[in-house]
């Protein structure tokens, strides 16, 4: 899965010749070998790596905020959207859903790296809610189908169906 | 700019070596392992930074990687690549060893939860020239690292077999003013002892967790 996600986010990127992958350990944790020097371990590495071989550091942030913002949602990805049980998922979609309350993207009002990478990971839970909890996490839903829709950002990913006359109610935005 | 950090946790450890030895000057506001600092989280996390443009931080490496930047040191692939071991690897082992030492009394099963990891850090170390993980000086991934294994490391009854390499890092990350003043901080110069209230409110049951789904 993480390999097709970076194969994904390579398209994105524009980046011409892909890359050779492999996974290591039982957890399949991505490696990038490089030609250059030694391998690269990891998602959120080696997809900051890909960002700054396609010259387009802005989507890792253009401040030092921003920068630890990026890294702050890139890590919470692979630690604990990766990793949670049931019930621990409910309590990540309260809190990204209140966090993305007045946010139109994850670094507030830029598309980064971490609006792509979140969108890969939690693809598989947001296919699964019931219409009920698309309204509940109306933050998610609305962030969800902005970056489905993002140029280029989709690919391995089937698009999954938002209710927009309940997504975009009257007196919210 | 405002860092909020609690009692005993050792999270602690290196956002304080960080801020020390970046020297950023920073507001720093002690908080009970209860409070809400960050509005939109449903636990309570520390230690946060509270950003000079009003937004939170709430990973304690994220919070270390910013302090660095400010400071003129950028990320790199290595040191993204250490940080996010450290958050998906060592960070499990950690909080789960911490438990059995400080409420089990099991130091040999704790042990052996870190065997892996640290096996992992000595191959790393010991194909280097360099005295620190990613260059000639101390980076933000020794600091985050370091202050991962202090409680464990410093500990001399904590038998972990011979790591010459790590043990050589260890004590030359560990003889920075910054690292030892952040340490004994937090732990009080009295060893996981000081851990014990902060662990009981954090369960490591979270470190056993499945794998990836996704992966």
């Amino acid at each position: 899965m993480a390999l097709r996600e970076l194969n994904s986010l390579e398209r994105f990127l524009g980046l011409k010749k892909p890359n050779k992958y492999s996974t290591q350990g039982g957890k399949k944790v991505p490696v990038l070998q490089n030609n250059n020097g030694p391998a690269l371990i990891g998602l959120v590495t080696i997809a900051s790596h890909l960002v700054h071989e396609a010259q387009r550091p802005e989507l890792l942030g253009d401040s030092a905020e921003q920068r630890a913002v990026v890294q702050q949602w890139l890590e919470h990805r692979v630690t604990r959207l990766d990793n949670s049980s049931k019930e621990e998922v409910k309590v990540i979609l309260k809190d990204l859903n209140q966090y993305l309350e007045d946010k139109v993207y994850l670094a507030g009002n830029d598309f980064t790296l971490a609006d792509i990478l979140m969108y890969y990971g939690i693809h598989h839970i947001v296919v699964e809610l019931a219409v009920q909890e698309k309204e509940r996490y109306l933050n998610i839903t609305r962030w969800f189908d902005h970056i489905q829709h993002y140029p280029g950002v989709r690919h391995h990913l089937p698009p999954v169906v938002v209710l927009r006359n309940r997504v975009y109610p009257s007196g919210h935005h | 700019m405002k860092l909020y950090i609690s009692d005993g946790n050792p999270q602690g450890v290196k956002v304080l070596a960080s801020l020390e030895l970046t020297g950023v000057k920073c507001e720093i506001e002690a908080v009970s392992h209860e409070e809400k600092v960050v509005p939109y989280l449903s636990d309570p996390r520390s230690p946060v930074l509270l950003l000079p443009d009003g937004q939170h931080l709430f990973s304690p490496n994220s919070i270390c990687q910013y302090l660095f930047d400010i400071s003129g040191q950028k990320a790199t692939d290595a040191t993204n690549q250490w940080l996010e071991w450290e958050a998906t690897t060592l960070q499990p082992a950690v909080l789960q060893s911490l438990h059995m030492v400080a409420l089990q009394g099991k130091r040999g099963e704790a042990a052996a939860v870190m065997k892996e990891p640290l096996k992992w850090l000595e191959q790393s170390l010991g194909k280097k020239n360099s005295p620190f993980l990613t260059a000639e000086a101390v980076s933000v991934a020794d600091v985050v690292l370091w202050a991962a294994l202090y409680p464990l490391l410093s500990d001399s009854s904590f038998d972990v077999g011979e790591l010459p390499s790590v043990r050589g890092w260890f004590e030359r990350v560990g003889d920075l003013h910054a690292c030892q003043a952040a340490a004994n901080r937090v732990l009080k110069g009295k060893g996981v002892e000081a851990l014990k209230t902060f662990l009981q409110k954090h369960p490591a049951s979270q470190t056993q967790r499945r794998d990836s789904p996704t992966n």
